[in-house]
């Protein structure tokens, strides 16, 4: 894993002298003292980790000072990776002017922390609403929630009656956002200074999910624009700290719920980093998963194209691309038994062997693709409509995927070449063969051209995957075999599975972008805080900078081009 | 005196069989509508309801009858279905200036298959093609919703520029006939063994454009654009309110409008033409039907063609729609109206 060598930090050791650097095979960390971190931050970002992956906070209730933050940062360059750690006692020097991305993660450790940072534009709550009391993912907060509102049923208000027996239940709930509240939500947020603020979702169509856009409109022309986030929130962190690692798997199905698999198997992979055992999974497994997660993102890219196309108007190859999306819902749903909540990878392998004939299916899907797909590109990519609607909208600069934390093809298609599965690759990925296609503007048209670019290669690598599959004997194991059940238990189930101390970023190429594990263990069978870093969060975040001075019709067109979901984002 | 009441008994049933070609196909064009959209998009479309979907029309009018009628609160009640009314008369009145076919004799009275052939007839049609856009501003102010007001605005937008430009691509023709009657330029067509078709393609291609913009269909179905602004004006309507708006819009509009372009540029009831030199009749052995049957064949075809479209392309932009009026549609309309000026001469003879 390319973590970054002391020696990269020589020259910065010199300059900060209570600068530590910790290099341990998992991870590299620099800790520092909180004065010095926005200075270590700008050095570091000279010195060419220029790209903002992550930022949260561990918290230790017993510890003083409570709360240790880290920063994750990237060399795209020179392909490697550091943390910046920090000791703190709930306030932090905020880092938006260095990473506009930081602004939208110390919203959200303002959430569940109560962190507060010095020099922060807007303060406000990223997920929970505005009035909201509690910090919820505080060690001390119960995973169940303080159930202090009184919430009668309705048959009680109506009718005053009140059921008993079975149908009795607690009347005391957690506490649920009232429109009062709400309203005070959108007024912390925007200040309207144009002619009418139109509240674009929770629930519209052209949200691809329950996100809530504000639009402040002079007549068409969008002067400002925010994004209320949280509708859609569960606290999957949360429960990741109370699960298993092996059931912690069944969340990840439900943040990207379009890629489930590609979700599946960074987290997986994760995990399999954490205990070092990433080279004792079989061939078998690691190639199909990775050809599972490219059909996956197959997948994936169809639903945008057809959601994308629609959005422009275009209802035909909505239609088109969701009768092969169909097929691919099928094969995977034969080979894996789910359709959208898949939980096929396990730590140490997959779940069970590809069932007979698997293959020849999937052969014969990928023989006809690549037709299909000339077909709709005939039908849109020269098209001129499509070309005005596109080209030239929505532009993002190579410096503003640094600045916004960009990652996947938002990031590819304004020329950054920023691929997981290239840069730190995964699985098979090291032994296939694709290119990574990259835009040159970083318009809307070059990030559809990059998605469309992606399916082919995927295809590519699909085909270089069944050639190997099919030469493997079916008797090939395809789970791994502990060398040392008592240290490590690996077992399908997964139960009993013990992690050692230690803390690990991993992450995947989902097709929506950059999709990292930061788990801290403590040891035991439960992670002590896992971090997810969504790269449909950071994607999403450039996009009030994007629709500044665009008229409405914009909108969709570029919300569809940075292509978020919102289970990932709000988690 | 009697031939007063012959007279008032020819209006009579003309109005009933134009409102009964009128709803009763418009309401079936839905159906029509479906099945092309269907096969383009490799699906069978509705087959439930009926043999291949035949009833479809019928159950959906039912459904959309027997809905609950909702009002947006803070609503203007009077607008709000003022609105309604507003969209349906001047999109059905185009009809009374369309011919259908030659004059025919019926038990000793001559019969113009026209409801009304009035001298200043395209003039009319102007007219009544600019009332429509009242409804749809009536219907986004009276329905107190911001996205039904954004989506009139955006279809005022368009109705206003394209209206310019359909009257200046109808220049042309009227020019070459000498008349504003629709009867008139037929027989005129007719007389001078001529589509205008073939001297006014930009005026024709400009009009089917326009035609496009004004019925709200795809590449310039912005007022409705189901992704950003839901249906737009119609957002707050509900049940057959709702259901009339596509109905007139997407049919009754579309419908009058081609039967407009079939008269004044294809030449109305006359069959294949060979410019200046005569007339091919493929359907002579349908004897005097004929002339209905081309008609028929020719507004059907416009419609396949605009179906075709709808369900093929992406749509614009509202700045890039008007600017495309503006800046190129009325410049070359302009230009066509000079070149029509020339050569109008050797088509008079």
């Amino acid at each position: 894993m390319p973590w970054a060598k002391e020696e990269d930090f020589l020259e910065l050791k010199k300059r900060f002298p209570d600068l530590q650097v910790e290099v341990k095979p998992t991870i590299t960390n620099l800790h520092i003292s909180k004065d010095n971190l926005i200075e270590l931050l700008k050095n570091l970002k000279e010195l060419g980790f220029k790209l903002f992956v992550d930022h949260s906070v561990i918290d230790f209730p017993d510890k003083k000072p409570r709360f240790q933050a880290f920063y994750i940062l990237y060399n795209v360059d020179e392909r490697k990776r550091v943390v910046v750690k920090t000791w703190t006692d709930g306030t932090l020097p905020s880092i938006e002017k260095l990473w506009f991305a930081g602004k939208w993660a110390e919203r959200e450790c303002y959430d569940m922390f109560g962190i507060h940072y010095e020099g922060h534009e807007n303060l406000v709550r990223a997920f929970m609403w505005e009035t909201y009391q509690y910090h919820p993912l505080r060690k001390d907060f119960p995973l169940e929630g303080y159930a202090n509102v009184d919430l009668p049923s309705l048959n009680e208000v109506l009718y005053g009656d009140k059921l008993t027996g079975t149908m009795n239940y607690n009347r005391m709930h957690t506490a649920v956002p009232t429109l009062e509240d709400l309203e005070i939500t959108e007024k912390k947020r925007l200040k309207k200074k144009a002619q009418i603020v139109l509240n674009w979702g929770p629930l519209h169509p052209g949200t691809h999910g329950t996100m809530w856009f504000l639009f402040d409109l002079e007549g068409e022309r969008v002067v400002q624009c925010d994004v209320i986030l949280g509708q859609l929130h569960r606290g999957v962190e949360k429960l990741a700290e109370n699960q298993m690692y092996n059931q912690f798997l069944v969340y990840t199905d439900r943040m990207d719920y379009i890629s489930a698999l590609c979700s599946n198997q960074a987290w997986v992979v994760a995990v399999e980093r954490l205990l070092g055992i990433e080279d004792l999974v079989p061939e078998k497994a690691k190639y199909i998963r990775t050809m599972m997660s490219e059909l996956q993102r197959i997948n994936s890219h169809l639903l945008w194209l057809g959601t994308y196309a629609l959005d422009l108007g275009a209802l035909t190859i909505f239609l088109y691309a969701f009768k092969e999306r169909e097929k691919l819902m099928d094969i995977i749903e034969g080979i894996t038994g789910a359709r959208l909540t898949i939980s096929y990878p396990r730590v140490g392998g997959v779940r069970m062997d590809l069932p007979e004939g698997a293959l020849e299916v999937i052969k014969a899907f990928i023989k006809r693709f690549p037709k299909e797909l000339k077909d709709w590109e005939n039908i849109l990519t020269r098209n001129r409509i499509w070309l005005r609607r596109n080209v030239d909208v929505g532009i993002i600069s190579k410096e503003d995927v640094y600045f916004y934390g960009l990652t996947g093809p938002v990031a590819r298609g304004s020329g950054v070449v920023y691929d997981i599965r290239k840069l730190e690759p995964y699985d098979a990925y090291p032994h296939v063969d694709f290119d990574v296609p990259v835009g040159e503007k970083g318009d809307v048209y070059d990030r559809y051209l990059v998605r469309l670019e992606e399916m082919r290669q995927s295809v590519r690598i699909i085909e270089q995957c069944v050639a190997v599959l099919e030469k493997m004997p079916s008797s090939a194991p395809y789970f791994a075999e502990s060398p040392d059940p008592k240290k490590i238990k690996l077992s399908i189930d997964g139960i009993g599975l013990k992690v050692p101390e230690g803390e690990t970023y991993s992450s995947g190429e989902n097709p929506r972008g950059e999709l990292g594990f930061f788990i801290y263990s403590t040891g035991g069978v439960k992670p002590y805080r896992v971090k997810i870093k969504p790269g449909s969060m950071y994607n999403l975040c450039i996009y009030p900078k994007l629709m500044q001075d665009r008229v409405i019709a914009d909108a969709v067109a570029i919300l569809a081009s940075l292509d978020p979901v919102v289970g990932e984002i709000d988690r | 005196m009697e031939s007063l009441l012959a007279a008032l008994m020819v209006i009579g049933i003309k109005i009933l069989v134009i409102l009964l070609i009128v709803l009763g196909i418009g309401a079936y064009l839905t159906l029509v509508e479906r099945k092309v959209a269907a096969h383009i998009q490799r699906r069978p479309g509705p087959m439930v309801v009926g043999w291949h979907g035949l009833l479809q029309p019928l159950a959906d009018g039912l459904k959309l009858l027997t809905k609950e009628d909702l009002f947006p609160r803070y609503g203007n009640k009077l607008l709000y279905n003022l609105a309604i009314v507003m969209a349906l008369v001047p999109a059905s009145l185009v009809f009374a200036l369309v011919p259908f076919g030659p004059e025919f004799e019926v038990l000793g009275i001559k019969v113009k298959p026209i409801l009304t052939d009035v001298n200043v007839g395209l003039l009319l049609f102007f007219a009544l093609g600019s009332l429509a856009v009242y409804a749809i501003a009536l219907a986004g102010w009276a329905s107190n919703s911001k996205y039904a007001l954004i989506g009139s605005m955006r279809k005022a937008g368009i109705v206003i520029s394209y209206e310019v430009v359909i009257t200046f691509a109808l220049m042309g023709p009227i020019i070459l006939a000498q008349t504003l009657s629709t009867y008139g330029i037929v027989q005129q067509q007719i007389e001078q063994k001529l589509w205008y078709l073939w001297l006014q393609p930009i005026a024709f291609v400009v009009y089917m454009f326009a035609m496009l913009a004004e019925t709200g269909r795809v590449p310039f179905d912005i007022q409705e654009a189901e992704a950003e602004l839901v249906t737009g004006f119609t957002v707050e309507y509900g049940g057959m309110k709702f259901g009339l708006f596509p109905l007139v819009e997407w049919y009754v509009e579309t419908l009058s409008l081609s039967a407009i372009a079939v008269v004044v540029f294809l030449g109305g009831w006359s069959p294949i033409n060979i410019p200046f030199l005569g007339f091919i009749d493929p359907l002579f052995f349908l004897g005097p039907l004929s002339p209905f049957v081309w008609f028929v064949l020719k507004v059907s075809l416009l419609f396949l063609f605009v179906l075709w479209l709808h369900w093929t392309l992406p749509r614009y932009r509202i700045d890039q729609i008007t600017s495309t009026a503006w800046k190129v549609m009325l410049p070359l309309t302009l230009v066509n109206l000079v070149f029509t000026a020339i050569i109008a001469p050797i088509v008079w003879r």
